[in-house]
């Protein structure tokens, strides 16, 4: 048998490169500063510690992370009522409607993230456009407090994070096999029936890829709830900022992004186990 | 193997991305000035030529102003590179980076000078033979604790964060921090976002320093910063004059600048200095030591002192102005602002936030329970 020479290594080198220098080396820079003691001037010392880790088990860092995936979870939980609907019908609709509400969906991402957060603050504003309308309508008297609460901070998130809910579901619902539907309500059930047993299921894989892709992010976002919740929570991405910003502790603040990359770890490993595929295809 | 590398690199990756968009965020919201990366690339890369007609300073975005730079450039020939950091810390790390070195003018607050100083190995002493403007500093604001015998600095942007108020919305007669803790402004309270600067004030509540560090007392100040948590509308870093103005809180505690724009927005705005006592901050230019265009730094901070240069760069970055000469060249309109032009009787009885050393953990511990409430 003639061997042909094989160049593909070629082809990946940039691509491993890239991974090494810009992911692995950063990982591994992460990880052993995260073992490091701090300098109480400034800096590191050449110490080994485990103390960065020890420090989280204090039940108010602990509660850092409690209310960082609480707030990931609620976020999680309402695109996916929101989301899978939206996907659904938008998948369902003639091919010239669907590129156009595709469109819709797509268009708020060409501006960047903190601008459009701004304009939420500004619409729900004391003296904002929200309160102003519900006032000229005669709904309330007197400007209702939304801005600077929890709700404010679920809404911007939610409104942030949508999208990644809807694309998912939506191409797992297009690319499904609409005849098996036909075939259960052939067999005798009606349309709620077969849509728990069969079309939920079918596109359920896209529904976990869309909580992953909106869980992960929502776990370290928090410049949402800096901006709209008025700063009053306190998440674990606050947290490390504060580390690196404030309280000059490199190696706590790096020991909590270690922490938080394995629940990220976690959550995708946990995505495979439960549908045995090796990334987000349905995404993509 | 290979299995197990692509989920580990699946997880850097979403990892990355998730420290992109918080980390990018986070940055861009503290501070809305922020900019040019380019810059700093320019700098670096015009460090490493022969002393000459150039000059790199690093600095926060906007702080200096353009006519007084285009000024020097007009007057020596020099050609000007500014670089932007968004925090000293930030700007220590560059630093460092650097070797002490690239730069030639650095504004840094007074905290992190007092680090660079304990540290060593990165000032500049200053030659006053080729500063004869020197003489022109308002002593005030000298012989500071991060330089107590004036050898690295020069004030550039002295300010002390204020109470603001409007009082077509409060019925409270606000005189000093303890008024902030008042029930009658439940939810109207705007502060800044910051452990120390908060739990300052409320150990200046209880006849202590900014700067305590015995456990017990700041046990004593976390149960009584707690009690603060109703009060408080809003924490922010940047614009709570905004806050103020757009009617979303009626009192605010911020830093010089703020309270400068919220008083030119709405001149019926009330300012207190707080009978406690106030905090005190100064920016100074500094000279790294390996500087590359070491006569152009010490000419251009010579200029700055010039008593006409200096009422313009106070006058446009509104801060106090630490130069004593250039009170005949400050407009009307600056000095009678109460949060620039304040009673030297009153800025007698000041104190500024210091490093904390161990301590820095315990506030930080008492700022995340406070948030969390």
């Amino acid at each position: 048998m003639k061997k042909v020479k094989n160049y593909n290594w070629a082809l990946v080198l940039p691509i491993y490169a890239f991974t090494i220098l810009f992911v692995l080396i950063p990982l591994i820079y992460i990880v052993v500063l995260s073992l490091l003691r701090k300098d109480i001037l400034w800096g590191v010392t050449n110490e080994f510690t485990l103390q960065n880790y020890r420090k989280m088990f204090d039940p108010v860092y602990l509660r850092t992370f409690a209310d960082s995936l609480g707030l990931a979870f609620g976020t999680t939980v309402i695109t996916v009522l929101m989301g899978y609907p939206f996907g659904y019908f938008m998948a369902k609709l003639a091919p010239k409607r669907r590129a156009f509400v595709m469109l819709l969906v797509v268009v708020p991402f060409w501006t960047n993230a903190l601008v459009r957060i701004y304009g939420w603050m500004i619409i729900l504003r004391a003296k904002g456009v929200l309160n102003h309308l519900l006032m000229s309508l005669g709904l309330i008297d007197t400007p209702l407090k939304i801005l600077y609460t929890y709700g404010a901070v679920l809404l911007g998130m939610v409104y942030s994070l949508l999208p990644f809910m809807i694309l998912p579901v939506y191409t797992s619902v297009e690319k499904m096999d609409w005849s098996l539907v036909e075939a259960a309500r052939d067999l005798g059930a009606n349309a709620a029936q077969a849509f728990l047993t069969v079309t939920l299921k079918l596109t359920l894989p896209g529904v976990l890829s869309g909580f992953v892709l909106v869980f992960v992010p929502s776990i370290g976002l928090f410049f949402i709830s800096d901006l709209l919740g008025g700063g009053k929570i306190m998440l674990v991405g606050n947290l490390i900022k504060n580390q690196l910003m404030q309280a000059r502790d490199w190696p706590f603040g790096a020991a909590l992004s270690v922490v938080m990359m394995i629940m990220t770890f976690a959550i995708i490993f946990l995505y495979r186990k439960l549908t045995h595929s090796s990334d987000l295809e349905e995404f993509f | 193997m290979k299995k197990i590398l692509s989920l580990v690199l699946a997880a850097a990756t979403c990892a990355g991305l998730l420290a992109g968009c918080g980390s990018g965020g986070g940055s861009e919201s503290s501070a809305p000035q922020s900019s040019a990366a380019p810059a700093s690339e320019a700098s670096s890369e015009a460090g490493g030529t022969e002393s000459g007609g150039e000059l790199n300073i690093f600095t926060w975005d906007g702080y200096f102003p353009q006519d007084v730079l285009d000024g020097y450039t007009e007057q020596f020939g020099v050609k000007i590179n500014m670089s932007n950091f968004e925090s000293n810390e930030e700007m220590l790390t560059k630093l460092e980076a650097a070797n002490a070195g690239d730069y030639d003018v650095i504004v840094a607050s007074d905290y992190i000078i007092d680090i660079m100083r304990r540290k060593g190995g990165l000032l500049k002493e200053l030659d006053k033979e080729k500063i004869p403007n020197f003489k022109n500093i308002d002593p005030n604001f000298q012989s500071q604790f991060y330089d107590p015998e004036n050898l690295y600095t020069v004030p550039y942007g002295p300010g002390t964060p204020l109470i603001v108020y409007d009082p077509s919305l409060v019925n409270v007669d606000i005189k000093g921090y303890n008024d902030l803790w008042n029930p009658e402004l439940k939810d109207s309270v705007v502060i800044m976002d910051d452990a120390r600067n908060v739990i300052g004030i409320t150990l200046k509540t209880m006849g202590k320093s900014f700067n305590e560090t015995d456990p017990a007392v700041l046990d004593e100040a976390k149960a009584k910063l707690m009690e603060l948590k109703p009060n408080i509308r809003t924490l922010a870093m940047n614009n709570l004059q905004d806050v103020i103005l757009s009617g979303e809180a009626s009192v605010g505690y911020m830093f010089t600048a703020q309270v400068v724009m919220a008083l030119q927005a709405n001149p019926e705005l009330k300012v207190v200095y707080p009978e406690e006592g106030m905090g005190f901050g100064i920016d100074n230019l500094i000279v790294p030591l390996n500087a590359p265009h070491e006569d152009n730094a010490f000419s251009f901070i010579n200029y700055i002192l010039e008593p006409e240069v200096g009422a313009k760069v106070s006058s446009q970055i509104m801060y106090l102005c630490p130069n004593k000469e250039s009170a005949p060249y400050l407009p009307e309109e600056y000095k009678n602002n109460a949060a620039l032009y304040i009673p030297s009787d009153v800025l007698g009885n000041t104190e500024f936030i210091q490093d904390v050393g161990e301590a820095t953990e315990l506030y930080d511990k008492i700022w995340t329970e406070f948030k969390q409430q």
